[in-house]
């Protein structure tokens, strides 16, 4: 008897399976999924580990000072940097930063965007026009333009940068919350919770919030991708962690730039590594996305 | 339809005025001021006052934000503080640049993406859906700066076919009565500097235009495979009508609306995807302007940039509605 086949005897003697146990039944047998499952399972390793991964600090100078540092060897697998830094452990350490920004961010965008989404969608009439409104303006204005106004405004940082991209988020979640809750609003199970006497945050939080969650999810996975993204292109204008030392990829890239000639690998290696993580990560969002609804195979 | 165009024009004027007001509140709470840019960290106190004054800052700020409202009505953006030029000249130099380098990266999207999509979907899961699917998906995985410093290295660096920044080569002379480079050189009828323009548009084209492109080509094949699932496509083939009828009448036709909406949607992508890109190639456009304009604290550049991007996005989107809502008579009656 295989795996699957015991699954399945174990839910018939269950008797149910929900949306989610369902969702994730197929997305193991999508072979982008897994895959995409993996690169992230090994980022996050990486990041959480970083201080076994990486072979040196990420600070410390182990080689000379040059203008065009020595590329990979065995020693150093990718080479070092100007100030004779070993590279590998620095893109090791960049992985930290990268993944707490795209995980914060898109908390934050999560957070402001149900609410927003939720409250606009349930109580509908000049809140939902209000509110919607504001989220259009907000989308009207493309989301990098508003993340160097805002860290621009506050100051460079790691939590402006979080709290900028996260920002952007909001509108796109929370349009993407009310639309699924007008749709799950008039369904019959909500009438018959209505008619059973639930009421008003009961109603929301445990029938239509639970059924109407599921784009966003999708959304919000993929989301982290673009997320990393737009930290990397934020410090690629300048406006990343103000600490010159702090190892972040698009910082990396930026800096050595223009060495572009002289020393890809300061470039390449950090950028390789913003596009496996981003990949993994939309590979997820993507098996997640025809998972939940497999009716959508774009 | 008129109806509905009107609605959408009245509806435009909130979003504009919240859009404006957005704007002027970000730019003023921006650390420092334009006086500290002008001046340096250690201005005396009189002159910091002195140039706020003149520029109409000591004014509490709400009457700044009408004085600004109002000259922004009559047209008048203000003047650049480190140029001294107005803002509307500045606007005027560099929108050119970063027009066309949008439209070449949108036609670039365009010319391979729907054929890619189009194509996928005929040959639904074989070889060729299933690698255009992966390379969209690493498509837009990439950073826009990164691909582009990768296509530099490549191709201007290393095989030294394509030049590597600026949008002319500096030795040669053109006459800019359009700021189109490439228009400018066939008004003047002269072909070699139309290839040297071309030449120089299109690595920054197809940096710019890659996540356009897989965005296209997946929105085209879902499209396709959607139209080609339709009964009326049923209809035309059971009546006997050539496949390549059915497919260029019934299935393009119809697959092409999403089209539309997506190219549309891509403007903010595009707007926002040339600083990036512009920086990587030394480009004179907009993104340069407002990265230079946030450095030096340049509140009247700045501030006209943002609007002014957010004009072109807000103004696309209601084009693309109002083209959708004429193509699709369902949209109009909601």
């Amino acid at each position: 008897m295989s795996v699957a086949e015991a699954e399945a005897k174990t839910r018939a003697v269950e008797g149910q399976a929900g949306l989610w146990s369902d969702a994730f039944d197929r997305l193991k047998r999508n072979p982008g999924a897994v895959a995409g499952s993996i690169v992230v399972v090994l980022f996050v390793i990486v990041a959480v580990f970083a201080p076994l991964v990486a072979p040196y600090d990420p600070n410390e100078q182990v080689g000379s000072l040059a203008a065009n540092p020595e590329g990979p060897s065995g020693e150093h697998w990718f080479g070092l940097d100007e100030q004779g830094r070993d590279f590998f452990s620095r893109v090791v350490y960049g992985s930290r930063l990268s993944l707490l920004t795209g995980v914060v961010s898109v908390a934050i965008g999560l957070l402001f965007g149900v609410a927003l989404g939720a409250l606009a969608g349930y109580l509908g009439g000049w809140v939902d026009t209000v509110i919607m409104r504001f989220m259009d303006i907000m989308l009207s204005i493309p989301g990098l333009l508003l993340a160097i106004a805002i860290v621009t405004a506050t100051g460079r940082g790691l939590l402006p940068i979080m709290l900028a991209i996260g920002i952007i988020n909001v509108p796109v979640f929370a349009r993407l919350l009310r639309g699924s809750i007008l749709a799950q609003r008039e369904a019959d199970y909500v009438l018959a919770a209505r008619s059973l006497g639930a009421t008003g945050p009961r109603l929301l939080g445990v029938h239509i919030l639970p059924n109407a969650i599921a784009p966003v999810n999708v959304q919000a996975t993929l989301a982290m991708g673009t997320a990393i993204i737009e930290v990397a292109a934020l410090s690629f204008l300048g406006l990343g962690p103000a600490d010159p030392g702090f190892p972040e990829w698009g910082k990396m890239v930026a800096d050595n730039s223009n060495r572009l000639t002289v020393s890809t690998h300061l470039i390449f290696f950090p950028g390789f590594a913003i596009v496996l993580s981003v990949l993994g990560i939309n590979l997820i969002g993507d098996g997640l996305r025809e998972a939940i609804d497999p009716k959508l195979r774009a | 339809m008129l109806r509905y165009v009107v609605r959408r024009l009245v509806l435009l004027v909130p979003i504009l005025i919240g859009l404006s007001i957005l704007v002027f509140v970000f730019v003023r709470s921006l650390p420092g001021g334009p006086a500290i840019a002008l001046l340096g960290e250690r201005a005396t106190q009189e002159s910091v006052e002195a140039i706020e004054r003149e520029l109409g800052l000591d004014k509490p700020v709400h009457e700044q934000y009408l004085a600004y409202a109002g000259n922004l009505l009559s047209g008048d953006l203000g003047a650049s503080i480190q140029t001294r030029r107005p803002v509307v000249d500045e606007l005027k130099d560099r929108f050119p640049a970063t027009i066309e380098l949008g439209f070449a990266a949108m036609l670039f999207a365009i010319l391979a993406g729907v054929p890619l999509g189009y194509v996928a979907a005929k040959r639904y899961q074989g070889f060729l859906d299933q690698s255009s699917l992966v390379l969209s998906l690493i498509g837009i995985s990439f950073p826009i700066f990164f691909l582009a410093l990768i296509l530099k290295y490549v191709f201007a660096v290393k095989l030294g076919w394509l030049p590597s920044i600026g949008r002319l080569d500096v030795t040669r002379t053109l006459e800019h009565p359009t700021g189109f480079y490439t228009l400018d050189a066939l008004i003047a009828g002269d072909f070699p500097a139309f290839m040297d323009a071309v030449r120089h548009l299109v690595l920054p084209a197809i940096a710019l235009g890659t996540i356009p492109l897989a965005i296209v080509a997946r929105i085209t094949r879902a499209a396709t495979l959607d139209v080609l699932s339709e009964d009326y496509v049923r209809t035309a083939r059971a009546k006997g009508l050539a496949p390549s009828v059915v497919d260029r009448r019934h299935v393009m036709r119809n697959a092409l609306l999403p089209v539309v909406t997506i190219v549309g949607l891509q403007t903010g992508l595009l707007l926002t995807g040339a600083i990036l890109t512009e920086r990587v190639f030394a480009w004179p456009g907009l993104g340069t302007m407002i990265i230079n304009a946030i450095s030096f604290r340049d509140y009247a550049v700045l501030q006209g940039g943002l609007v002014f991007f957010a004009l072109i996005i807000v103004l696309v989107n209601l084009l693309v509605d109002v083209s959708y809502a004429f193509l699709n008579p369902r949209i109009r009656y909601r």
